[in-house]
């Protein structure tokens, strides 16, 4: 197993009721793990949001496997001004 | 033909200007880009220059145009100025009093020089509702020379928690023209547009062409992606701002080829919620329009690090800042 930490944004931040969460991951997660858990876990809560991804504050194109340690961002668009 | 050639300088049209009758030959967008500030002018809407007792002084936009004119038609007590609209331009915003700015010309990345930048910035503004707002005020009172407010809305009543410029007796009136009138209040000598349309794709290019910045105050998605596009063609960065109840974020797009909002958020994105969905409190646009007006300051200046190529998000509950790297 793997620590990771998962910093929420905006709605996603709202969803989960939480700012950041640390938990173990199965060694060789990624990302799009990560995501689905998390869509999965808020029950609809972001249907319909795109959302990027950065890993230690870099973005991420596509999915990667995570490492211990890592922080990953779920950082969906924000639209008021 | 010597006789009919005659050039004055901004200087010069400036200690004599009882003397001149000044006759502005500009089609309309030549005239937004440098507004004659200071001069009374006559407009001219065709190459014929009326017969009027005493001198006049022909400006174009470079000054070029007129000196043709004055050669072609023969005109007799007719002057060119020297370097035209843009000139007089440069001119009046050398001999503004700099003490104005005294406390942010002591800073070592400012100083004189940077001063000058700023005061021959031109930025537009889409969108001059909660971020907007406080965006314009401080790009103003910074001393930014030109400004272009671009916003179709009205005021309602639900703006004024957030959006300083507007009042009570404001509501229903067009949103730019009473940001146009608050901000000439505070800074006479600044040239203000406002245009009281909303950006669209048939507008979008000939809005947008003539800034140095393009600071992106909007609400929607949609116009931000339009504003991307401008700003990617024309290669005019674009400082995005966007809001979600107690969070912001700010970026620094398409600096010479940096990251766009297409590759911050895909094109294809959907989500978000406006203010009106997702509720604001009014002093968090205010922070993030301001962190665009500094931003934008520091582009026009030259002032490192910036917000190129990151994403900036904070959070006004915990007062936490993220920094992402695009």
């Amino acid at each position: 197993m793997i620590k990771i930490k998962i910093k929420c944004f905006s709605q996603v931040r709202y969803a989960m009721g939480k700012d950041e969460i640390i938990m173990d991951i199965e060694v060789g997660s990624t990302t799009s793990d990560l995501e689905s858990f998390i869509i999965e876990k808020v029950e609809g809560k972001l249907d319909n949001i795109s959302l990027r991804v950065a890993v230690n504050q870099k973005y991420v194109q596509g999915s990667i496997e995570l490492k211990d340690g890592d922080e990953v961002a779920f950082i969906p668009p924000v639209q008021g001004g | 033909m010597e006789d009919y050639f005659l050039i004055i300088t901004p200087k010069e049209l400036k200690e004599q200007l009882d003397d001149f009758t000044v006759i502005d030959i500009r089609p309309e967008d030549q005239r937004l880009e440098f507004p004659l500030v200071g001069l009374d002018s006559i407009i001219l809407n065709n190459d014929l220059v009326p017969e009027m007792d005493g001198k006049q002084v022909l400006v174009c936009q470079f000054g070029i145009v007129t000196e043709g004119m004055i050669l072609e038609k023969e005109l007799e007590n007719a002057f060119s100025l020297l370097g035209g609209a843009q000139a007089w331009d440069k001119f009046c915003r050398e001999q503004e009093d700099l003490s104005r700015w005294s406390r942010q010309t002591v800073l070592p990345e400012i100083g004189i020089e940077g001063q000058k930048k700023i005061l021959n910035g031109k930025v537009a503004i889409v969108g001059m509702g909660g971020l907007g707002c406080p965006a314009a005020q401080s790009l103003l009172t910074a001393g930014v020379g030109h400004l272009h407010l671009i916003d179709g809305d009205e005021v309602s009543l639900s703006n004024l928690h957030r959006q300083p410029l507007y009042r009570n007796n404001d509501v229903h009136r067009a949103k730019v023209v009473v940001a146009k009138e608050k901000l000439a209040e505070l800074n006479p000598e600044t040239s203000i547009r406002a245009t009281d349309t909303f950006l669209n794709e048939d507008n979008a290019e000939k809005l947008l062409s003539i800034v140095d910045v393009i600071i992106d105050g909007t609400d929607n998605i949609e116009t931000r992606q339009l504003i991307d596009h401008i700003s990617k063609k024309k290669n005019i960065p674009m400082v995005h701002g966007g809001l979600f109840r107690f969070e912001g974020q700010v970026s620094i797009l398409n600096v010479n080829g940096s990251p766009g909002y297409s590759e911050l958020f895909p094109s294809k994105l959907t989500g978000g919620n406006t203010c009106e969905d997702a509720g604001v409190l009014g002093m968090l646009p205010g922070i993030i329009g301001n962190i665009q007006a500094l931003e934008t300051v520091k582009l026009i200046v030259g002032i490192e690090p910036n917000l190129v190529g990151k994403l900036l998000i904070y959070d006004g509950k915990n007062h936490k800042t993220e920094i992402i790297q695009l």
